[in-house]
């Protein structure tokens, strides 16, 4: 009796100390960059290790369905004159070793940035407006001068150099910095596994630096909203080229994996309930040099923008991974126009008007031009290749012009475009903060293109400005307007990407929004807090 | 023999020298830097800041002669893709994985493509020269990702016997070693068939035959020493070629290897990396093909190597 009791004993311990393992839930996800330097996105946005930012907790960021949430902020508060905006966060919050996590903490990871070099200092100038950043960048003030102060632990305030109404939507990429770790270790807090902290929704468990693969665990020291409903999640980002991610879904080594064009159909076959659809918000438009021939002459523009059959580009050579772009906003955006978007017709009779007007009949004696494209991977990769062929056919029976295609590694493609080497390309760009401003921006006073039309940036300057949404949203369709007059650009696709997922995923996340669109990864601290599995 | 060792090494050195300053100088021609890559351009004054960090703000001849300094002392510098570790550490920790697979590709691979290639030889024009013939043709016509997802799709998807990709667990490592092998396995197989053919045509071999040696004692002891010179030639530059790191084959199994740095070093203009592997590269390239030579003079007694003698 007794031996009976001990095994039954030792079967229930045995039993109990088994149950939490069997029961932890692991999601195995695909990522983007198979390298990364820091843990750390207020260190580098462009070289930021895998999921960087899933480990703080930014001031507010965006649900399902691109509502402004808050998040380490409470509450804010905009002053009368517009020019200041206080923060409060919540009480309670901690980082991961114990420390509290306070407004210091935030205002040190900016200041931090304008002073050390930061990949993407433009944003916190342009979107941020923050008083003195240009000036304390460019080493002409002292950082004491910034528009950031750290009230007390729990107050933020921010000053800008003009009113701001979207201030709040800037903060989502407001990340804290552990200042306590930084005085310790430098930089390097942020490259061992062991120093780093978090603030957010998941701690770091292991980071395999060869391929920027990361194992994130439920945190259990964050008190903020959305927090995890996992016990673990493995990014790899191997797993992000669908070519790799499918046969992996398939094996039952991945719970998601995007997919190609060749294997929509058969996942679609496999999986009726699993194919998830993303508008990504990104664009794809062919860009000029306003400047040097032919191009400089805008009946030559207004052809090109004619001679572009959307419908049939999307509908054949791109169908299921692109949807036509009549703006540079992509349907769903902040600001997206219907009106802007139906005068992006193809229309051949138009474009042939305007060659002839250009002086260019039939596109005869329309020298040979070259348009060039940036050799990448995702979903630009799937996209613009296929897309530049079916232009240089299109153009050629259109416009009867000869256009060569020549494709360029990232930087070299870069500094083309920025020094003007070549005067077409098809640049592609994708969001970096939900409000018109980003995508505006890009053509604002030189921005990323050497464009100065005056009217644009007065335009584009009222809008970042502007207070009432309804007025903004008019200016800056008004500012299109000025693009499409102008021809400056030539909206071509937004991509789409398509991912299937496994059916025992579940949760809020994985479910599509009112759009139609599920957004994955693409809202990371939304996604991966409301995501299940069985 | 020693003397033309020396001399190599010599060789070896100056290859070395010339290998480094024609990559560094190929490196900082091509435009753009490590910053430069971003869909938002970074200001001047952030830039200027980022390139001093990394001591790129300095003169081309200056950062060669630092680097190259460094070499001489082992140090290849931190790369800029993972500023927590040195490249030496970097590459010790990625070098394992793709010397795990590509070393035992080649060691499994080159003897059964081996005998894959005697075993046609002896056999000429039988269903056994046809089939290994075919299998050779394939294994190098047929690109190493193909060959990589129909294994994926095989024996993951359908048969689910092993794990698609990932590395760790040894059963992690069968389908990329099995990937892997067939390459040197082709190969094999064809050089040796030829070489084999070439020698049994030989007069010797009829002698050998006249004098009533046994086939078995002519085949292994005569022939296939004699066959041997050219597959010595090519092994260790494969050895070499494939212990290194195969981008497609790391990439289409998850391994966390060499592979993928010979692309991201340059994709992000991470010079101290790119330096790193190509001279790493160049190095073992002079000492297999060194090695060949040396192994290539003992095999065959009537080579003398060092003035032609």
């Amino acid at each position: 009796m007794n031996l009976t009791l001990k095994i039954t004993a030792a079967l229930a311990v045995a039993t109990a100390l088994t149950i939490p393992a069997l029961a932890q839930t692991t999601i195995v996800a695909p990522g983007q960059s198979t390298s990364g330097t820091y843990m750390d996105y207020m260190k580098t946005v462009y070289a930021r290790a895998t999921f960087a930012e899933l480990l703080q907790v930014p001031i507010a960021t965006f649900d399902k369905e691109f509502e402004l949430t808050p998040m380490a902020a409470e509450s804010w508060s905009q002053s009368e004159d517009g020019l200041t905006w206080t923060f409060k966060l919540r009480p309670g919050l901690v980082w991961s070793d114990g420390e509290p996590l306070t407004a210091e903490d935030y205002v040190f990871a900016l200041q931090r940035a304008a002073t050390t070099g930061y990949d993407f200092a433009w944003y916190w100038d342009f979107a941020g407006g923050i008083k003195g950043w240009k000036e304390v960048t460019e080493g002409t003030a002292d950082v004491s001068t910034l528009g950031l102060k750290a009230v007390d632990d729990l107050t933020i305030e921010v000053t800008t150099v003009a009113p701001k109404p979207y201030l709040p939507s800037v903060t989502s990429l407001w990340y804290p910095v552990p200042k306590h770790k930084v005085d310790e270790l430098g930089d390097d807090w942020a490259v061992n596994v062991d120093t780093i902290v978090s603030s957010g929704p998941f701690d770091l468990e292991s980071w395999e630096k060869s391929n920027n693969s990361v194992v994130l665990t439920k945190s259990e020291t964050y008190t903020g909203p959305w927090q995890a409903q996992i016990d673990r999640l493995e990014v790899d980002p191997t797993l992000g080229a669908p070519e790799v991610g499918l046969p992996a879904f398939l094996a039952g080594d991945a719970d998601y994996s995007f997919l190609n064009t060749g294997q929509v159909p058969v996942a679609t076959q496999r999986y009726p309930d699993g194919i998830r659809k993303n508008a990504v918000f990104a664009t794809s438009y062919i860009s000029f040099d306003l400047d040097s021939e032919p191009f400089n002459n805008v009946d030559v523009r207004k052809a090109f923008y004619y001679a572009v059959d959307r419908a049939e580009l999307t509908s054949t050579v791109l169908k299921d991974i692109a949807i036509p772009a009549g703006s540079i906003l992509p349907p769903g955006y902040p600001g997206y126009n219907e009106e802007v978007v139906a005068q992006a017709v193809f229309d051949p009779a138009k474009a042939a008007e305007h060659m002839a007007a250009a002086g260019f009949p039939g596109g005869e004696g329309f020298p040979e031009i070259e348009i060039w494209y940036r050799e990448e991977g995702g979903y630009n990769g799937a996209i613009i290749p296929a897309m530049a062929q079916y232009l240089q056919a299109e153009f050629k029976e259109v416009l009867g012009i000869t256009m060569n295609i020549r494709v360029l590694p990232t930087q070299d493609w870069m500094q083309g475009l920025l020094n003007k080497e070549n005067n077409i390309f098809i640049a592609p760009y994708e969001y970096d903060y939900l409000d018109p401003s980003n995508f505006y921006g890009i053509f604002y006073n030189g921005g990323r293109h050497d464009h100065h039309i005056a009217a644009y940036d007065e335009l584009v300057a009222a809008a970042d400005s502007n207070p009432v949404w309804e007025e903004r949203y008019d200016l800056y369709a008004q500012a299109e307007q000025v693009l499409i007059d102008n021809a400056s650009i030539v909206p071509l696709v937004h991509p789409i990407t398509i991912a299937v997922i496994s059916d025992e995923l579940g949760g809020d996340a994985s479910t599509p929004n009112a759009l139609g669109f599920t957004s994955l990864d693409r809202l990371g601290h939304y996604f991966f807090t409301h995501l299940t599995k069985q | 023999m020693i003397l033309f060792i020396l001399r190599r090494l010599v060789s070896v050195a100056v290859t070395f020298f010339v290998v480094s300053l024609i990559i560094f100088f190929m490196m900082h021609a091509i435009p753009g830097g490590p910053f430069d890559g971003n869909d938002m351009p970074v200001s001047q004054a952030v830039r200027d800041k980022l390139m001093a960090r990394l001591g790129l703000d300095q003169p081309l001849w200056v950062q060669y002669t630092r680097y190259m300094w460094g070499v001489l002392q082992f140090d290849f510098g931190v790369p800029y893709q993972s500023p927590g570790e040195t490249v030496t550490q970097l590459l010790s920790r990625a070098w394992i994985p793709s010397l795990v697979l590509g070393g035992l590709g080649v060691l499994i691979g080159a003897p059964l493509g081996i005998l894959l290639g005697m075993a046609a030889a002896l056999n000429r024009n039988t269903w056994i020269d046809y089939f290994a013939s075919t299998l050779a043709t394939l294994g190098l016509t047929i690109p190493v990702f193909v060959t990589s997802m129909l294994l994926i799709l095989v024996f993951a998807v359908w048969l689910g016997w092993l794990p698609a990709s990932g590395w760790g667990k040894p059963e992690r490592w069968i389908l990329p070693i099995t990937a892997y092998a067939l390459i040197p396995l082709a190969t094999y197989a064809r050089y040796t068939r030829s070489a084999m053919l070439d020698t049994l045509n030989k007069q010797f071999v009829t002698v050998l035959r006249a004098k009533g040696l046994s086939e078995s004692r002519i085949v292994f002891q005569h022939v296939l020493r004699n066959s041997a010179i050219p597959l010595v030639t090519v092994f260790l530059p494969m050895f070499i070629g494939t212990a290194t790191g195969s981008i497609f084959v790391e990439a289409m199994f998850r391994v966390p290897g060499l592979g993928a740095y010979f692309v991201s070093s340059i994709e992000t203009r991470d010079y101290p990396l790119e330096m790193a592997l190509m001279l790493m590269i160049t190095f073992m390239y002079c000492i297999a093909y060194l090695l060949s030579d040396v192994v290539y003079a003992l095999i065959n007694p009537r080579i003398r190597v060092g003035g032609g003698q």
